[in-house]
């Protein structure tokens, strides 16, 4: 198959809404890997006007933060036959990234510092409370080793090293784990809560991080993840992706390794 | 307004006066800086109502001017206006926003006796600490530019800042007057709040619309109620002629004909600068002539569309610390007809140590026009990749050259420039610092 029959569609979740700071890189740096290798790439906006099938018909998901007044908004309009098809899809596999508040969204519930309880649509086994407006916002560069088993047996036989991910969290809110795998576990940074070492969680081929704004442009082998296992699950066949040169990435992370004087394993630090 | 200091408090007053300006004239003459903070900072400790004290002695009152963008230079506008008059106006021109730095701006005007001898004082105010300074200040006049997305890592969220700004201007004094921008749904709701006497400037100029809703918008949502606003168009951000169309909420009417007045600067964000500092002249009971007047001969405070001559090239810096302001400075470099450009990406405190806000930026119009564009700073890689990511193809007619060295960045660009072109460099705030002091052999602060 011709990579030219190929077609990707990116549902980027509440576009307006969902994208508090720089989200929007992660749509930016799926869209642009498929286009240079020449697929064909429609981003569907999840957004109010969206319907039950809209969302049915994406291959990948992406979604990002929100403040908590758009977050209820959010939560107000994707319920009912919406809420059952983004169920049906992250459940059936449907590849996505989820950062910042969309988490939080996919979790049972969220308590915000100030207001009321916000229900979740209960994929991911976890819960997100925010412990008041005057307690400190978590900060800051983040590193995490990917422990997730199958996207670090992924991730491993993609890049030839085990895989550690470099980004920035923001966030009030504290998430505590149930029975859904953690993404990783911090290297560098507090991740989900500041306590247990954990950092965001992994189900099916949801990937949800705090790691927010954005989380693909210094990760891209994460970004080719995403991309191949939407296509492999869209065409039933094994799709292998043209390599880039990704040295501006490499250079990236190796700049913020060296300055938070984090060291990996040489093969890891060097690899994206 | 008025001399009511008791006696006891003036001794103290004069005590942490006198100890300030001591820590003024030891800094500067050790060159270790400008002294925009410490002076405060100490003299606070020795009389912790200092900012109440001095700030009542203003014969003329207090103007606080507070917003996300464009403090810097409305402030130096309006300044300029009053003393064009013959006022004499204290003014925290460095940029020094927090308390200490306001503080330190009226110490400076202050003599030994804890005796402030001004007119008026304009203070820019970081938006955070509004609440915290409104009650000691009692300012006369506040000056509400807008509210973007900025250093969330400090701040949290824009509708958090907006609320406490509204209950707190609630309980000054009926006298006090507040001037918003009525195009920005939050500030104009806040000023449809409030039982103070509410002044409100914004553009009335449909020609200057944007094509399409830029992707850095924070308030596009009715502040009331909930609902998506319907924009009959936009001229930055979420800035623009919206209405409500559940609640009925809509962009509140300006005091000003914006199509009658000229700008300051390059740039539409200075159009906005422009109103708001007229509007408050006017309030102050300034002559249209002196204001228009100043407006047309008016210079760039260092750093905002501040232009340069370097080794016979011109460069034109244009601040650039946010979504909203770095989209404005990327129109005013797409709007001529200059190849050259270098962005300085910093995470220091003063910029934000968050650097997500660049993937906010429409960069894309930057790169598609093609050119040479050179990037150096601490984060001069992700700065890199959001534009390697705004290429329609993996290769294209770009030039990025990307400099860890500053000061060889600046030389890379400056080679890149033709004689008869400008350089434009967009910086973020420390990197504006360092740049400026590189082009012209000097620290600024």
């Amino acid at each position: 198959m011709s990579s030219q029959n190929l077609e990707l569609t990116i549902g980027w979740l509440y576009p307006t809404l969902m994208s508090t700071y720089g989200d929007r890189g992660n749509v930016i740096t799926i869209e642009r890997r498929a286009e240079w290798r020449g697929y064909d790439v429609k981003v569907l906006p999840l957004d109010q006007n969206a319907t039950a099938a809209d969302i049915k018909t994406v291959d990948v998901i992406v979604g990002g933060g929100a403040q908590d007044r758009q977050q209820e908004i959010v939560m107000r309009d994707l319920q009912g036959a919406k809420a059952d098809a983004m169920r049906e899809k992250i459940e059936n596999g449907t590849p996505g990234v989820f950062t910042c508040g969309s988490p939080q969204l996919l979790g049972h519930y969220y308590e915000p510092g100030l207001g009321q309880r916000i229900d979740g649509l209960g994929i991911l086994d976890l819960v997100s409370v925010h412990p008041g407006e005057n307690t400190k916002r978590c900060i800051g560069n983040l590193v995490i080793e990917v422990t997730a088993s199958r996207l670090a047996r992924d991730l491993k036989e993609m890049t030839g090293s085990t895989p550690y991910l470099v980004g920035f969290e923001n966030h009030g809110g504290r998430t505590k784990l149930g029975k859904v795998e953690a993404l990783g576990r911090v290297v560098y940074g507090l991740g989900n809560n500041g306590e247990d070492g954990t950092e965001g969680a992994f189900y099916q081929n949801a990937i949800a991080t705090y790691s927010h704004g954005p989380l693909l442009p210094k990760n891209p082998f994460v970004a080719d993840w995403l991309i191949q296992t939407a296509l492999r699950l869209k065409y039933q066949q094994e799709i292998s992706l043209k390599p880039f040169d990704d040295s501006l990435a490499a250079q990236a992370r190796e700049a913020m390794f060296k300055r938070l004087k984090v060291s990996l394993p040489a093969a890891a630090a060097a690899k994206v | 307004m008025g001399n009511k200091i008791q006696f006891i408090d003036r001794l103290r007053l004069g005590f942490a006066v006198s100890v300030a300006k001591s820590v003024t004239f030891i800094v500067r003459s050790l060159r270790l800086g400008a002294a925009s903070v410490l002076p405060g900072s100490i003299a606070r400790r020795i009389e912790p109502r200092l900012l109440q004290l001095l700030s009542q002695q203003v014969k003329n009152g207090v103007i606080l001017i507070a917003g996300t963008n464009g403090k810097t230079t409305t402030a130096l506008l309006l300044c300029t206006i009053l003393e064009r008059k013959g006022f004499r106006v204290t003014h925290n021109s460095t940029g020094a926003n927090l308390e200490n730095g306001l503080m330190t701006a009226l110490l400076e005007s202050t003599n030994l006796l804890g005796t402030l001898n001004t007119d008026y004082a304009i203070l820019e105010v970081d938006e955070n600490i509004v609440p915290r300074v409104l009650a000691p200040l009692q300012p006369r006049i506040i000056l509400c530019l807008n509210l973007f997305r900025d250093q969330l890592d400090r701040y949290g969220e824009v509708d958090t800042i907006s609320k406490r700004w509204t209950k707190v201007i609630s309980t000054l004094p009926p006298e006090t007057v507040v001037i918003p921008n009525a195009d920005d749904p939050t500030l104009s709701n806040l000023g449809q709040q409030l039982p103070q006497r509410v002044l409100f400037f914004g553009l009335n100029e449909p020609e200057h619309y944007l094509e399409a809703i830029p992707h850095a918008v924070d308030s596009i949502y009715c502040p009331k109620c909930g609902h998506s606003l319907d924009y009959k168009g936009v001229y930055l951000s979420h800035l623009g002629d919206f209405t409500c169309p559940q609640c009925g909420f809509s962009k509140s009417k300006p005091t000003l004909e914006s199509s009658e007045w000229s700008q300051i600067l390059v740039g539409l964000y200075n159009k906005y600068n422009t109103l708001a500092a007229a509007t408050a002249a006017i309030e102050l009971g300034v002559d249209e002539v002196t204001i228009r007047d100043t407006i047309n001969t008016f210079q760039a405070a260092f750093g905002r569309a501040e232009d340069l001559v370097i080794n016979g090239k011109r460069v034109r810096i244009l601040l650039s610390k946010n979504p909203v302001g770095t989209n404005e400075t990327i129109r005013v470099v797409t709007q001529s007809t200059d190849k050259t450009t270098l962005l300085v990406l910093n995470d220091r405190t003063p910029d934000g140590t968050d650097v997500s806000w660049i993937w906010d930026v429409d960069t894309e119009k930057l790169v598609e026009r093609g050119g040479t564009l050179v990037v150096s700073g601490d984060r001069v890689y992700d700065m890199a990749l959001r534009l390697r990511y705004s290429q329609k193809s993996p290769e294209s007619n770009l030039n990025l050259i990307v400099e860890e060295d500053l000061r060889q960045a600046i030389a890379t660009a400056l080679e890149h420039t033709p004689e008869n072109e400008t350089l434009h460099i967009l910086p973020t705030y420390s990197a504006m610092l360092e740049v400026r002091e590189v082009l012209t052999g000097r620290k600024i602060l």
